[in-house]
């Protein structure tokens, strides 16, 4: 028996691990926050270091406040006086670095707890990968260990029980977590206008095309998308991924076109021909989407244009899935004027040569198919070349390709291609978007990454409708200056790691890498896009409609949860005892035979001293097995001691 | 133990505790209850911030991150139940002490179930103690510190066992009602700085010698057990006074009667302090004394014993 002691009110143990966990916090966020905000942080963070040895460097609420006021202001003022995810992360960053500095006592190491737990979930504004999900995890459970730890006011963090506490809880917490988030009603669309800061720095397509743009996005390994397709997939070389379509040109660059009305009448194609497929978009800050070409029938939010681009009323700002069929396009009889006009438009400063050339195709073929290939089999002869380095061109891209540098890659073939088809007088627009990508054979789906960005040429041929024509792929493969690393050159190769196994260390680097894609797919298709829309849809399969379904289900499913976890707890009485309580236990067990159970009333000590009275041979042997026992359960040695004073007891002997 | 439907949601079976006649009462799920506290429900405000900020961004990890921290909140009221639970509690006799000093209500708390608990706060009104760990099996006595306001019998009423382990937000306590009572002597105040001499019969002066001898006939105190019948005093005895025996001492001891009506204090707590005051002086003295009060009359003696007798005699006075 002891009696009980007071408790103090310093909290020096949790804000030390609070310190430790603070600096973890900071971690994810360097590289794209601000530096600035990142130095003070870390400054407030060694300054609360320091006054754990010297409390009275620990500053008054008369620096504090100022101190508040000052760091919020310059946040704003460096952010544009707007409060974005950027901003917000640091001023979240600023809070928890002056909260630790005001920390002293265990309820202030909860209000930094509280703004650790916000800290926590800005990293995944900006990206949301599986590692930093479970770098997160690992810090949530040490903010846990904190709040456990604070309470107990415990002055040792060495402790592993209170870990494993906060692990079992977490664990506990499991099942209730996975039901809200599948049945909380998500609501579409942000409650409020975001900052533009909102998803920054994503690359991709733009809406306008200059000649050496797409050498930026050839030597990204971002994925772009990934397609899944419902049945089979089309040959490798006709996966192309249709995006925004491009009229307008000033003779430099080219952009889409304002307004497209909806196509009318979706066409029918035979059924064989059909390419069922769903596409899980990365987010791109764009309103148009990827299909395959040519896209017929799309999710509903998605309008499709006459001109086949796919588009949306809002930007796509996160990962989001949809569904496609595409088919190979029926002819379609006329063009209207207007059309024809766009597809004509050539700026007035188009260079003469253009036209000469043009004018001598025309007058040796007699269709305009002829030209098209007499065009392509201008690129194929007359040395042009493929690289991604090309000389940089001037005020009259176009024509000086054509007739001075000769190199370049798909932006200046196709940019300049379509210019002589329009001065050919054939009606031509650009299409960007994606061709080729990896099969993932674990995942079964496709991978299209930035790196596979391209943009081909479509031309209008009378009775046979738009046609596409990629004169990249034109060029005779001779004269392709590759530099590009070798996971480029895979990832245009279908199985390169099936075709490939040269090296066996290379093929299994090859296949780990494919099955981490296929986790990364479901993690994107599965985990970050299950917003509104796919919610409505997954939820839909299991019969529960609408939110006030959702809300039922929810109650329903957690108070089952946690009915479950009341049985639990009901029924794992003595499951916490260690092992030296266990051997202890067992021990008095043997003993009472002789000398009668223990007395509720007797305490360890009072019961050995009980039974010295019938064991007085042994009293040594039976007084250090208290010791040791005393020992093992308050000052935590080990238990192996105690096992072995235990086994050297005679219970038979007096 | 039976409870109606009635009684199982009043208001008093929450905040006071069921009534109960024993001293020992084991916490279980009928005695133990939980709400949030204060950062309970900061918690919840931050939780919905966090919430917010999620459906904003439409950010699954977000959501992922904010449901946890909700559920794990969730759970961990039943760490709160188990930090309570299968814990026995029982209200030990107390010292008794004097109105105006701080006492204390003693606890036997033992856990049964080989857990170890955190941070249980002990309250009886106002005053609370804060227990910050028991191992596993473990008894410890707490005293909670009391300062009544009254003398007589002090009826802690509720005592409350509360503990906010594991994560602060939620506070779970156990409203307790036990038998046991803690008894409270009258606040000593002197007044009248001697003790009365008029009352002293017999001889004055002399100093007094505490051994007993037997030359002279010093008083009468109770009859022990084993004591030789030659000093019974048998006068008594006839008289239907109870067993008494004739001290002797080598110079006479004075005897001095404490005497309700010769308390020259008007005030009924007053003359009670001043009595008290006088009780423990001759104590001190080591003076036979004896006491009166209305209704009541305690032969002189002296001893530990005698003086809790007169001062409980005084404690539990009721005019």
């Amino acid at each position: 028996m002891r009696s009980a002691s007071l408790s103090s009110p310093t909290a020096l143990a949790p804000i030390k691990l609070l310190l430790g966990i603070a600096v973890l916090l900071i971690l994810p966020h360097i590289g794209t926050l601000n530096p600035i905000f990142i130095g003070i942080s870390l400054f407030f963070l060694a300054w609360r270091l320091i006054a754990l040895f010297k409390p009275r460097l620990l500053p008054n609420n008369w620096l504090l406040l100022p101190l508040s006021f000052g760091m919020g202001f310059l946040v704003l003022k460096l952010h544009g006086m707007s409060l974005g995810r950027e901003a917000s992360s640091c001023f979240l960053l600023m809070l928890l670095g002056l909260k630790l500095l005001e920390c002293k006592q265990n309820r202030d190491v909860l209000a930094a707890v509280f703004v650790s737990f916000f800290v926590l979930i800005t990293p995944f504004l900006f990206e949301q990968t599986i590692p930093l999900a479970f770098y997160n995890l690992f810090i949530f459970l040490l903010l846990f260990s904190v709040l456990i730890i604070n309470n107990a006011g415990s002055q040792s963090l060495s402790r592993v029980y209170f870990y494993r506490f906060a692990a079992n809880i977490t664990l506990l917490a499991i099942p209730l977590m996975l039901i809200s988030f599948l049945l909380f009603p998500r609501v579409i669309g942000p409650l409020w206008a975001l900052p533009s800061d909102a998803n920054k720095g994503v690359s991709g397509i733009s809406d306008t095309v200059n000649p050496g743009q797409f050498s930026n996005l050839a030597l990204s390994n971002e994925t772009a998308f990934r397609v899944r397709f419902a049945d089979k997939a089309p040959a490798h070389q006709d996966l192309y991924w249709r995006g925004p379509v491009y009229w307008n040109t000033d003779g430099q660059k080219w952009a889409r076109a304002a307004a497209n009305p909806s196509l009318k009448v979706s066409q029918a194609a035979p059924s064989e021909n059909k390419f069922s497929h769903s596409i899980t978009m990365e987010p791109h800050e764009r309103t148009w989407l990827f299909a395959l070409d040519t896209p017929t029938t799309a999710s509903e939010s998605v309008r499709i244009t006459n001109d086949y681009q796919l588009l949306m009323t809002n930007k796509l700002d996160r990962a989001r899935s949809f569904d496609f069929t595409s088919s190979p396009r029926l002819a379609k009889t006329s063009l209207s004027e207007h059309e024809r006009k766009r597809g004509l438009a050539l700026p007035n400063s188009t260079d003469s040569r253009i036209y000469q050339l043009t004018m001598q195709w025309q007058q040796e073929s007699n269709s305009p198919f002829e030209v098209v290939r007499k065009a392509l089999g201008h690129f194929n002869k007359k040395f042009f070349y493929y690289t991604l380095s090309p000389p940089t061109l001037g005020k009259d891209p176009v024509a000086e390709f054509l007739f001075t540098t000769k190199r370049g890659f798909c932006g200046h073939y196709a940019t300049s291609f379509a210019v002589l088809m329009r001065a050919a007088g054939i009606p031509a627009r650009l299409v960007g978007g994606y061709q080729g990508g990896v099969y993932n054979a674990v995942g079964d789906f496709w991978e299209v990454r930035q790196a596979d960005a391209h943009i081909w040429v479509e031309v209008w041929l009378e009775g046979r409708g738009w046609i596409r024509v990629d004169p990249t792929a034109a060029i005779a493969p001779s004269r392709i200056e590759r530099s590009i690393d070798p996971n480029q050159l895979i990832s245009g190769n279908e199985v390169s790691f099936l075709v490939l196994p040269t090296n066996t260390w290379r093929k299994f680097a090859l296949q780990a890498e494919s099955v981490l894609n296929a986790i990364d797919y479901y993690w994107q298709s599965g985990v970050l896009a299950y917003g509104p829309e796919t919610q409505d849809d997954f939820l839909a399969h299991v019969g529960i409609d609408g939110w006030e379904d959702m809300i039922l289900w929810l109650a329903v499913l957690s108070a089952i949860t946690l009915a479950a976890l009341t049985a639990y707890f009901h029924l794992s009485h003595y499951t916490q005892l260690d092992s030296a309580q266990r051997v202890y236990l067992a021990f008095c067990k043997k003993l009472a035979k002789k000398t009668g159970p223990r007395l509720s009333s007797e305490s360890a000590s009072d019961y050995f001293k009980r039974a010295t009275k019938h064991y007085p041979t042994q009293a040594s042997v039976l007084n250090t097995i208290k010791r040791l026992y005393l020992k093992t359960r308050y000052a935590e040695i080990e238990g192996g001691a105690l096992l072995k004073a235990i086994k050297r007891f005679n219970f038979v002997r007096g | 133990m039976s409870t109606t439907t009635s009684n199982k949601f009043s208001y008093k079976r929450f905040i006071q505790g069921e009534l109960h006649q024993q001293n020992t009462l084991t916490l279980n799920h009928r005695r133990v209850f939980i709400l949030p506290n204060k950062a309970g429900f900061a918690m919840l405000a931050l939780i919905a911030l966090m919430l917010v900020a999620s459906i904003n961004y439409n950010n699954s990890m977000g959501f992922v991150f904010t449901f946890l921290l909700a559920s794990a909140a969730q759970v961990s009221t039943f760490y709160s139940f188990k930090n309570l639970s299968a814990l026995e509690i029982k209200a030990v006799r107390a010292t008794p002490f004097h109105l105006g000093e701080e006492g204390a209500y003693s606890l036997l708390i033992k856990e049964l179930e080989g857990r170890e608990r955190w941070n249980i706060a002990v309250s009886i009104g106002g005053t609370s103690h804060t227990i910050q760990h028991i191992t596993g099996l473990e008894s410890l006595t707490v005293q909670i510190p009391i300062k009544p306001s009254k003398r007589g019998w002090f009826d802690a009423e509720t005592i409350t066992l509360s503990s906010t382990f594991p994560l602060g937000i939620f506070r779970a306590w156990a409203p307790l009602k036990f038998e046991q009572k803690v008894l409270v002597y009258p606040q000593p105040l002197s007044f009248e700085k001697k003790i009365p001499h008029g009352n002293r019969q017999a001889h004055d002066g002399g100093s007094t010698s505490l051994t007993a001898g037997v030359d002279e006939f010093a008083g009468l105190r109770n009859y022990q057990q084993g004591e030789h019948y030659r000093h019974i005093n048998w006068k008594a005895w006839a008289a239907e006074k109870g067993l008494y025996v004739n001290q002797f001492s080598a110079q006479q001891t004075p005897e001095t009667w404490l005497d309700w009506s010769h308390c020259p204090i008007e005030q009924t707590e007053d003359k009670l302090s001043q009595l008290c005051q006088w009780i423990i002086d001759a104590e001190k003295l080591g003076l036979s004394y004896g006491l009166r009060i209305p209704g009541h009359e305690l032969l002189p003696s002296r001893g530990a014993q005698h003086q809790h007798t007169c001062l409980k005699l005084l404690a539990l006075y009721d005019a």
